[in-house]
């Protein structure tokens, strides 16, 4: 394989939009304020970006697989009054209180899963109407107030999810290596193995893998609990790291989580995702939204570069697409 | 003469009022591409639909080398060995040739726990086959099949039914839409097929491309089979257009009581 031909697939690759789209904010932000590539403020902002990130993992092989999960944001929120409800009511204990959240979580995944599956009604109503059930049982619970959490320090569970270390001046949590981790074992799944195999099949043509023998309805009704799992699991460390179990918290996430996949290269339609282009979608958004207010430009002004960036990288994939489709 | 592969007796399909398929009685041998042949409307593509499990019998019986099964759904055909393809339907656009042939049976590399599917065998395989049915263009088995034209798909779909030892394929009006070339080389692909143990139903609109491929044609018209045992070497096009169109009173090969 020579060099011209190497080069040639590296940039027909749906990742290389986006990457160059990382590089070009990172040396524009870099140079117009050299803050934003200070270590205070790279820990500042991965500490807040591996949580929306380890949803935007989850939502990449649900997405892949033809459907997608409004309702992780309220999960998000969900979850944690869960569990310090039952915690701070001398009900359980925290280890038993925090896999508690985790299984209502998958509850409400295998919810999602069987009506989109079983009767056949669309993800976007389906979770639509889940979000609503979730963040008004949140909002009902806790009468609309947050929960303590701070009563929790020092216990092994906080550090073993989000226990804070420095390198050098850099201040980071241990939440970094559960979402490292989790890109790791879903990028292989999805690429290097037989259930990525299926989710792809899933998402792409679910009558002809359905004839294969691919069982479609229990790998959809799996990445929707990966889904509100991987919900769960962000919101109660992101609690921790803020010392705050808000009902309210997670409102709008779901579209941002969404916006991180398709940036990235995964296809809103099913059959076809990746993992590397998530995560470069997911610092996209996150490097904008940071350097943004460091450059001074309004906060308030942050949906409309979000947005240009969502139309310019969709019309990118869609042009890589059809050259594809014509086979060049 | 060869064995039976496959019997229907007796098959009536009604959708709602329409009485599709009326007391039909069909065979295919083993080793034999049938040419099914009708006008539009009828019934060949119910009669292969009842076949392929894609939509129930009203009342008959099917049998696959004499025992008597039950097809309900596509799966349960291809569990007997019947493959239907259809253009494009049968395969995942995104997913490459190689993941295609092999979907639903992967082959795992050890240990098998972590789920790592063997991409070196699969693409081992999918040369392999690729070559088989005739393709001699260089086509890399890792290309998304989107990226393949209509009658490559169709090799691709004809390679994998021949992999996994499907004994009959079905192939409803493949050569609708295809350029010449293409056109010869799914009839390539079907001859291939059938050198290397395999029996076909052919239906086609275009009665030369029948005439090109079948040992056999079986006639339908109104949702019966007027004639099962044409020779298409020990006749003419003619002759068999006038038995579609039931301008034939002595009709060749008329189906047996
Ligand atoms: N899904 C269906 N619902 C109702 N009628 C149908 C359906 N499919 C086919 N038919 C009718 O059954 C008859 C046979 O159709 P078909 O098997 O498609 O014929 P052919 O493939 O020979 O053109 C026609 O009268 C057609 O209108
Ligand atoms: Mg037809």
């Amino acid at each position: 394989m020579n060099q011209g031909s190497l080069l040639q697939r590296l940039i027909a690759r749906p990742e290389a939009g986006p990457f160059v789209l990382l590089l070009v904010e990172i040396i524009v932000f870099g140079s117009l304020n050299p803050d934003f590539l200070s270590p205070e403020n790279i820990g500042n902002t991965l500490a807040f970006t591996v949580e929306l990130g380890l949803i935007a993992l989850a939502m990449t092989l649900l997405m892949t697989s033809g459907e997608f999960d409004l309702s992780v944001g309220s999960v998000f929120g969900f979850a944690p009054v869960l569990m310090w409800t039952l915690f701070n009511g001398g009900i359980v204990p925290l280890n038993v209180a925090f896999v508690a959240a985790l299984a209502m979580a998958a509850v409400i995944g295998l919810v999602n899963g069987w009506f989109v599956t079983r009767l056949k009604i669309t993800s976007f109503l389906v979770t639509l109407g889940m979000l609503l059930v979730v963040r008004g049982t949140a909002l009902f619970i806790t009468q609309g107030f947050p929960q303590r959490t701070w009563s929790a320090g020092g216990h092994a569970l906080t550090s073993i999810l989000v226990g804070e270390f420095r390198v050098g001046r850099m201040r980071l949590y241990m939440s970094l290596f559960w979402f490292i981790a989790a890109a790791l074992a879903l990028g292989y799944v999805l690429t290097g193995t037989k259930v990525g195999n299926w989710i792809q099949a899933s998402g792409g043509n679910a009558g002809a893998a359905r004839a294969r023998g691919v069982n479609v309805d229990r790998t959809k009704v799996s990445l929707f609990v990966l889904s509100a799992v991987m919900s769960a699991f962000a919101g109660i460390i992101s609690s921790i790291r803020t010392s705050a179990a808000n009902p309210n918290s997670g409102t709008g996430y779901e579209l941002e989580v969404i916006a991180m996949v398709v940036i990235g290269g995964t296809a809103l339609t099913g059959g076809r995702g990746t993992v590397i282009g998530t995560v470069l979608g997911i610092f996209i958004l996150r490097a904008m939204r940071n350097g943004i207010i460091l450059v001074g430009v309004p906060g308030l002004a942050y949906n409309i570069f979000i947005g240009a960036i969502i139309l310019g990288m969709m019309a990118l994939h869609a042009s890589l697409e059809r050259r594809h489709h014509a086979g060049t | 003469m060869a064995g039976e592969l496959i019997r229907m007796e007796h098959i009536h399909k009604f959708y709602g009022r329409v009485h599709a398929l009326d007391d039909v009685n069909f065979v295919v041998r083993e080793r034999e591409i049938v040419g099914l042949l009708g006008d539009n409307g009828a019934g060949k593509s119910t009669l292969i639909k009842v076949l392929s499990g894609a939509v129930p019998i009203s009342s008959g019986a099917i049998y696959v080398h004499g025992r008597k099964v039950d097809i309900r759904r596509t799966s349960d055909a291809i569990a007997q060995g019947i493959e239907t393809i259809y253009q494009d339907s049968a395969l995942v656009p995104q997913l490459s040739i190689a993941r295609n042939l092999f979907l639903g049976r992967e082959p795992l590399r050890a240990p098998h726990f972590l789920n790592r599917m063997d991409q070196a065998a699969m693409d081992e395989v999918a040369r392999r086959l690729l070559r088989q049915v005739g393709i001699t263009k260089d086509i890399p088995p890792s290309i998304p099949v989107s990226a393949l034209s209509g009658g490559e798909r169709q090799a691709v779909a004809i390679a994998r039914a021949m992999y996994f030892d499907s004994e009959l394929i079905i192939l409803d009006e493949p050569t609708n839409n295809l350029g010449v070339a293409e056109t010869q080389g799914v009839l390539r692909f079907v001859r291939a097929a059938r050198d290397s143990g395999h029996s076909c139903i052919f239906i086609a609109h275009n009665i030369h491309h029948v005439f090109q491929v079948v040992d056999r044609i079986v006639v339908m018209r109104h949702g019966k089979i007027v004639a099962d045992d044409i020779d298409p070497r020990h006749t003419t096009i003619e002759a068999v257009e006038q038995v579609i169109t039931g301008m034939s009173d002595a009709e060749l090969g008329t189906a047996a009581p």
